[in-house]
């Protein structure tokens, strides 16, 4: 037998308000709700952040009275050799923590799935890395990795005959020790949105796929990935911005060291705005890390929208 | 219906992405543009002094004795904010225009200041007992115009701090060169001082990280020590100095010896490290730290007063000079408050204020005083402190304060570090872009000569 899937049919084009509803009242009301928000987001995120645009053009010297330099930060910026090292370190962090992340919480949704008592106290357990501050994850990862059989992974190591590793201090391995981490952060996040996907998945298609004795891999090939498509959406764009944004993991787990073989682009401008006090020169990589983000997510989105089409 | 809010679903989606998108990237910009203002309801009170220092809870509990102290004897009240991320909130405030009207802060920044515009001139003379502060600390607060910009508050200096007990019963001297250091490090690494029978100890503890500077702050001693400067003054400017003769056998010695020598001399993870992660000293697996006197404290509660020694810094081939820094008082530019700042600062020099920064339950935040009709080792009962201020007086010797010496330090700590990290580098390529990009520096300030 055969399991028969109903497949949907072709979507109309939404047509959700007719021009006389976005004059009316019903249009008015969510926008009052939204105000407040609205209002705040424009005060302490849209106005600085043009703020942060227009100051990337100047040599910032609030005192002195700025200095237009036009596009020399961005020029500045995009030749300096350490801040090309760190967005190729950022896209290496980026692209391996977003996937290793999802790959890592859909197996821990796939194995977590379930309604039973013991599963939600095992679920919160693994959940806790999320709700932890990450400087405090950066210090405990610092332990966890020391590089004598004193760290808790190099004694692992030593039980196994084999020699401490220096995992932060080495500028081979520093970069995918951090990843590590990102992953391990991660994953719960991705792991809560893919489990809610999971718990939209008709059950009577699993039963089918039972009697009709599929293999496991098929099962998540063609009943489980297709029904979380949208939870993995989700899970895809949140990575890209997280990604790319990625800064205190690194700031406490290694500074950007060593040797600048884990600085990434946030580590970058913060040590041009904050150590070498140059604001122009950071808000530029800042508005340049901005225009890659909104890149990514479109992108994202547009494969995402192709694939629910299709 | 289903439909309708599926759809809705997507575009709020789409739009809490795009939001999302915007919050992040607008992250680093707004930390940048939007200025927390004074947010003092007594800011525009000329009788109230609005006063920041870059203090951790425990130092502030100092700072508001000594603060109590002036309200009590002027009748001028303070509106006191320790402050951590003293340089990114300071930034906030200098985008709104609205300064705090004294700061005390690094005596390496005002050169950073000044040329951003932060800072009031200041003339000695206005300020009362000027004349018992030494020529020394007034010099280090002459800015590029060659006017004050600063008035010295807490000045030290590096000394070797060393595990008293554990030298002893290994039978070592007190190190004087930086040769009986290293064979002393490799004694405390190797020959189980702690006597537990396991090989857990390290020799050396080295804040060697290039975050916010440290291995340059760090290293600077050594390289002093070694006949080294960053930069040189040269007649009303300044040139690169790290690609001398010095600087490459210096760093060469620091790189074989130290980071790339046997294992143990220094701790694991050294290239890392930050002073707050540096623990190692008084966890009590490390035998030696060269580093400022703010630590006795944080040494005496951890270790004990007769497990360690305060030593005066071993010699390098061109003299023992360490790094001298320290706090200055600052006034913020265009606060109209002249008076009330200079009695503030006038208190805060004089032998009472000094005192009382110096003594008390909580952390000191004056090291050595700068009042000079004060002796450290006096005013607290221990002589420990003489050596700090042997030092500072007579065998110290500061960074150049009146350029901006922020990117200075950062690009020679990430030089510096990168050097350290690879065991096989050419130190002589390395310096010598070292000393291209100090020059790009100079030369962005209109230094360089």
């Amino acid at each position: 037998m055969t399991a028969t899937v109903t497949t949907p049919g072709p979507r109309r084009a939404p047509r959700l308000l007719s021009k006389k509803a976005v004059l009316g009242k019903k249009a008015v009301l969510p926008w009052l709700f939204l105000a407040p928000g609205l209002l705040l987001a424009l005060v302490f995120k849209f106005l600085p952040m043009g703020k942060g645009v227009w100051l990337s053009f100047f040599d910032v010297r609030p005192f002195l009275g700025d200095k237009w330099v036009g596009l020399d930060n961005y020029t500045r910026v995009l030749t300096d050799h350490r801040f090309q090292d760190a967005i190729g370190h950022t896209l290496v962090l980026g692209i391996g923590m977003s996937l290793g992340g999802i790959v890592a919480g859909f197996v821990l949704a796939l194995l977590l799935e379930g309604q039973a008592r013991s599963l939600k106290i095992i679920r919160t357990a693994v959940f806790l890395p999320v709700v932890t501050a990450t400087a405090v994850v950066g210090e405990m990862w610092r332990l966890m990795y020391y590089p004598t059989s004193d760290g808790l992974i190099n004694s692992g190591l030593g039980l196994l005959g084999m020699g401490p590793v220096p995992y932060l201090d080495n500028p081979e391995t520093a970069l995918w020790a951090t990843m590590a981490m990102g992953i391990w952060m991660l994953a719960p996040y991705n792991m809560v949105i893919i489990l809610a996907g999971l718990a939209g998945v008709d059950r009577s298609l699993y039963e089918a796929a039972a009697m009709d004795g599929v293999s496991l891999w098929q099962r998540l090939r063609h009943i489980t990935l297709p029904a979380i498509r949208p939870a993995l959406g989700i899970v895809l764009t949140l990575a890209a911005i997280r990604g790319l944004r990625v800064f205190t993991e690194v700031y406490v787990l290694t500074g950007g060291g060593p040797a600048g073989s884990t600085d990434v682009w946030m580590t970058r401008a913060y040590t041009l705005g904050f150590s070498r006090n140059d604001i122009g020169g950071a808000s530029a990589a800042s508005v340049l890390l901005l225009c890659v983000t909104l890149l990514f997510t479109v992108t994202v989105n547009y494969f995402r929208k192709r694939g629910d089409v299709r | 219906m289903r439909d309708r809010r599926r759809c809705i679903d997507v575009r709020l989606r789409r739009g809490h992405c795009l939001a999302a998108a915007l919050a992040v990237s607008g992250l680093l910009s707004g930390t940048a543009a939007c200025g927390s203002g004074s947010g003092s309801a007594r800011a525009g009170d000329p009788n109230t002094l609005e006063v920041w220092t870059r203090s951790d809870p425990d130092s502030a509990q100092t700072y508001k004795r000594v603060f109590a102290a002036f309200t009590e004897k002027t009748g001028i009240k303070i509106d006191y904010q320790p402050v951590m991320n003293f340089d990114q909130q300071l930034q906030s405030r200098a985008s709104t225009k609205d300064l705090p009207d004294v700061m005390i802060n690094d005596t390496a920044l005002m050169g950073s200041y000044q040329a951003q515009g932060l800072l009031k001139p200041i003339d000695p003379a206005s300020i009362a007992g000027h004349d018992e502060i030494t020529a020394k600390s007034w010099s280090s607060t002459v800015g590029r115009d060659g006017r004050h910009y600063g008035i010295p508050y807490s000045r030290q200096a590096m000394t070797l701090f060393v595990r008293k007990d554990w030298r002893q019963k290994l039978g070592l001297p007190q190190p004087k060169t930086w040769q009986d250091t290293l064979a002393l490090a490799k004694a405390f690494a190797t020959r189980d001082p702690d006597g537990d029978g396991r090989k857990n100890t390290y020799g050396m503890v080295v804040p060697g990280s290039a975050q916010n500077g440290y291995v340059a702050w760090w290293g600077a001693s050594w390289l002093w020590q070694g006949g080294v400067r960053i930069i040189e003054k040269d007649g009303s400017g300044y040139r690169p100095a790290m690609d001398s003769a010095a600087a490459l056998r210096t760093v060469t010695w620091m790189k074989d010896n130290l980071f790339c020598g046997d294992n143990g001399v220094i701790q694991p993870s050294a290239l890392t490290s930050v002073t707050a992660n540096t623990t190692n000293f008084q966890d009590g697996n490390a035998g030696m730290y060269l580093t400022g006197p703010y630590n006795i404290s944080t040494f005496d509660k951890a270790l004990g007063k007769d497990k360690y020694e305060v030593l005066p810094a071993p010699a390098g081939p061109a003299g023992n000079d360490v790094l001298a820094d320290g706090e200055d008082i600052y006034f913020g530019a265009r606060t109209g408050k002249a008076k009330q700042e200079q009695a503030l600062a006038a208190f805060l020099i004089s032998p009472e204020g000094q005192t009382l920064a110096m003594t008390g339950d909580h952390q000191p935040v004056v090291r050595i005083p700068v009042n000079s009709t004060l002796d450290a080792a006096r005013v607290r009962g221990d002589a420990r402190w003489s050596v700090v201020q042997k030092a500072y007086e007579d065998a110290s010797l500061q960074f150049p304060n009146a350029p901006d010496w922020a990117p200075i330090k950062q690009d020679t700590a990430d030089s510096l570090n990168a050097l350290f990290t690879y065991c096989g580098s050419d130190v002589k390529a390395g310096l010598k872009e070292l000393n291209d990009t100090l020059a790009g520096d100079l030369k962005d300030q209109d230094l360089l000569k």
